[in-house]
């Protein structure tokens, strides 16, 4: 595969691989007869993003460069910090280069990217090929009931009210209004996080259809760096999405050139600490910070008994509660994480490694101790106070 | 001096090491710091830089003083505004003092009084038996921007300079990447090249890194490279009066294994 990119356009090339970088620690690259795919999925396998690059993007594309008879696809798989070395700085880009050429030979073990600069200067970055191997995730994006066409601008704005410790968004689709809340872990302590709450109304986008009512809940970071390609290339964002626990598809395009596809899973929200009973949908955006938090230990309680079993069912090999009735609020933490596992498989291994922080101390171990050396905690110990025969005998005086 | 301005700029470029070797020379003024007798960085200020100069040629006006105080004596007053300057320096054990006086200000004045050490012996890295193989003058900017996108993660810089094309190229080993830089000598960057033969010479990329400061503020480097691989750079750098000054950077390569 040989490929010529034009000056203006490698410059949105280095935004795409920016934009992945964001996603994923590897890139996958596939050539196929009439365009490029850029591939990469993050270590949790919760977030892809796929960007396709149509022949007219390029201006010299040859598939079959190097031989004739292979027709399957090029593949490789690339580091995604040699990718970012190669586009430094993607907004200087287009001012310094004049051309990008990328070669991928069958036989070789490098990618090449040659860059030829302004003063005659040409930069050529041999970058080591780890695997031949493609990779492709599965969604739905044509036959799914919701679908929303925004501007670019309006969600990155949104977005912005946002504290930047929260990792995930929690989006409410109704056809009347659209809430974006910042997702809040029961475990977190309610009086210390700022709740944000943000209604944007269907006139607001350029198309808007809710088939089926649902509620969303998916990682902000991915979603951040998403909203950020959008913006620097000026291209409205369009978002498909089904109902909780099937993937969110996000879609940049521009008309033929090219299509950037990013597709993130989703959770259930927690509905007993993100119950929000009094919606404002008069106002055209109601941004509402609330640091107390009212009736959430109430709903919560009779929600846990449900699932205490089938959580003790699940996780009984990990962590023993039998022993410890008394530990009501570290229970209430660890069914919560169990509650997602159970609700979406697929995030299982980053909830399971988010909440690794909560793992209650061993305190049955710790009563064990206790009454093995029970004597070393009383304040005075008294050598009379041991019951029993006597094993050995002092020994004689001499 | 009219402005300790531009002499700040040019001291703070330099300024990898704690102090320097102040050296005062009938010809100008210089300043040296050395790091790991393996690069030496001299900034250079011709006499003509300044309305009155006067050095005693009987003896070595030459001690050792700490490069930020004295980058902060300079700019005392804050970088936004111009001083003059005056410099007086009695002898061996004795302070450097510094007079400023901010121009937009009257009958304001600043005494500055900085100890001095006797200098430490300056390495002498210059070799008159080892010929020029190689000199190339490019323009300072374009090749900061060149050196700013060398990968950070790399030890080494590999330099190749040949009388075919490419002329110039820089290469540099990743994890398990390799870049490569090309750059003919009819570039406009390129002002001027001379090479008889090829050449590779080797680098700590460390070591090039250091020069990006002074690269910042000049206007044009030219690169010398002697036959027994030490490279020399000479940043120029112009004021608006048309007078200039300069730095120097003397890198040691790395030989081959």
């Amino acid at each position: 595969m040989k490929c010529h990119i034009p000056g203006s356009n490698v410059k949105v090339l280095g935004r795409t691989v920016h934009a992945l970088a964001r996603f994923g620690d590897e890139l996958y690259l596939e050539s196929l007869p009439d365009c490029i795919l850029l591939r990469t999925l993050n270590a949790a396998e919760s977030a892809y993003a796929m960007v396709k690059f149509n022949k007219s993007f390029f201006s010299y594309f040859n598939y079959n460069y190097f031989s004739t008879e292979d027709n399957e696809g090029l593949k490789c798989k690339i580091s995604m910090k040699s990718a970012l070395n190669t586009f430094k700085s993607p907004m200087h880009m287009d001012k310094q280069v004049e051309n990008l050429e990328i070669k991928l030979d069958p036989e070789a073990c490098k990618l090449i990217f040659q860059l030829k600069c302004r003063h005659g200067i040409v930069k050529t970055h041999f970058i080591s090929i780890l695997d031949c191997k493609a990779m492709q995730a599965v969604y739905t994006k044509d036959t799914v009931p919701n679908r929303i066409t925004s501007p670019q601008r309006i969600l990155a704005e949104a977005l912005n009210n946002f504290q930047s410790s929260d990792d995930q968004v929690t989006l409410e689709a109704s056809p009347n209004s659209l809430i974006l809340r910042n997702y809040i872990d029961c475990s977190m302590d309610l009086t210390k996080i700022i709740r944000t709450q943000i209604t944007l109304k269907p006139a607001e986008f350029d198309s808007y259809t809710i088939g089926t009512e649902t509620i969303i809940t998916f990682s902000l970071k991915e979603f951040r760096a998403l909203l950020a390609f959008a913006e620097a290339l000026n291209l409205p964002l369009q978002v498909h999405f089904e109902t909780t626990g099937r993937p969110a598809v996000f879609i940049v395009h521009n008309g033929t050139t090219f299509e950037a596809h990013f597709v993130l899973a989703t959770t259930k929200p927690d509905s007993a600490t993100q119950a929000t009973s009094t919606q404002n949908t008069t106002m055209e955006r109601n941004k509402r910070k609330d640091a107390s938090s009212t009736g959430g230990s109430a709903k919560k309680k009779p929600h846990l008994d449900v699932d205490i079993s089938k959580c003790l069912d699940e996780d009984s090999h990990l962590f023993n509660f039998i022993d410890m009735p008394e530990d009501i609020v570290m229970n209430d933490e660890l069914i919560s994480s169990v509650n997602k596992s159970i609700v979406n498989g697929k995030d299982r291994g980053k909830v399971d490694l988010m909440d690794c922080d909560n793992i209650p101390g061993s305190p049955t171990s710790k009563t064990t101790i206790k009454s093995v050396f029970k004597r070393c905690f009383e304040s005075t110990f008294d050598p009379r106070s041991l019951v029993g025969s006597v094993l050995a005998e002092n020994s004689d005086s001499d | 001096m009219d402005s300790g301005k531009t002499l700040c700029s040019l001291l703070k470029a330099i300024q990898f090491q704690e102090s320097a070797v102040f050296c005062a020379l009938p010809e100008g003024l210089k300043l040296t710091v050395e790091e790991g007798k393996c690069v030496q960085a001299s900034a250079y200020v011709p006499s003509d830089n300044f309305a009155e100069y006067h050095v005693r040629d009987d003896v070595d006006v030459m001690f050792k003083i700490s490069i930020a105080v004295l980058a902060e004596c300079l700019n005392i007053f804050g970088s936004l505004e111009e001083s003059s300057l005056k410099m007086y320096y009695r002898g061996e054990g004795s302070p450097l003092l510094l007079v400023l006086q901010p121009t937009s200000v009257n009958n304001v004045m600043t005494d500055c009084e900085i100890s001095t050490q006797t200098a430490d012996s300056v390495l002498e890295l210059r070799d008159e038996d080892a010929e020029e193989v190689a000199k190339l003058v490019l323009k300072a900017p374009a090749f900061l921007g060149l050196l700013a996108d060398l990968e950070r993660s790399c030890d080494i810089i590999e330099l190749n300079l040949s009388p075919e094309h490419p002329n110039v190229s820089i290469v540099t080993y990743g994890m398990q990447d390799r870049s490569c830089i090309d750059m003919p000598k009819s570039s406009d960057m390129v002002q001027s090249f001379s090479c008889e033969q090829p050449i590779t010479l080797k680098y700590q990329l460390h070591h090039i890194r250091l020069i990006m400061k002074a690269l910042a503020i000049s206007t044009k480097v030219v690169l010398r490279c002697s036959s027994n691989g030490l490279l020399l750079l000479q940043l120029k750098l112009e004021k608006e009066d048309q007078r200039q000054m300069f730095s120097e950077f003397y890198i040691i390569p790395l030989l081959d294994d």
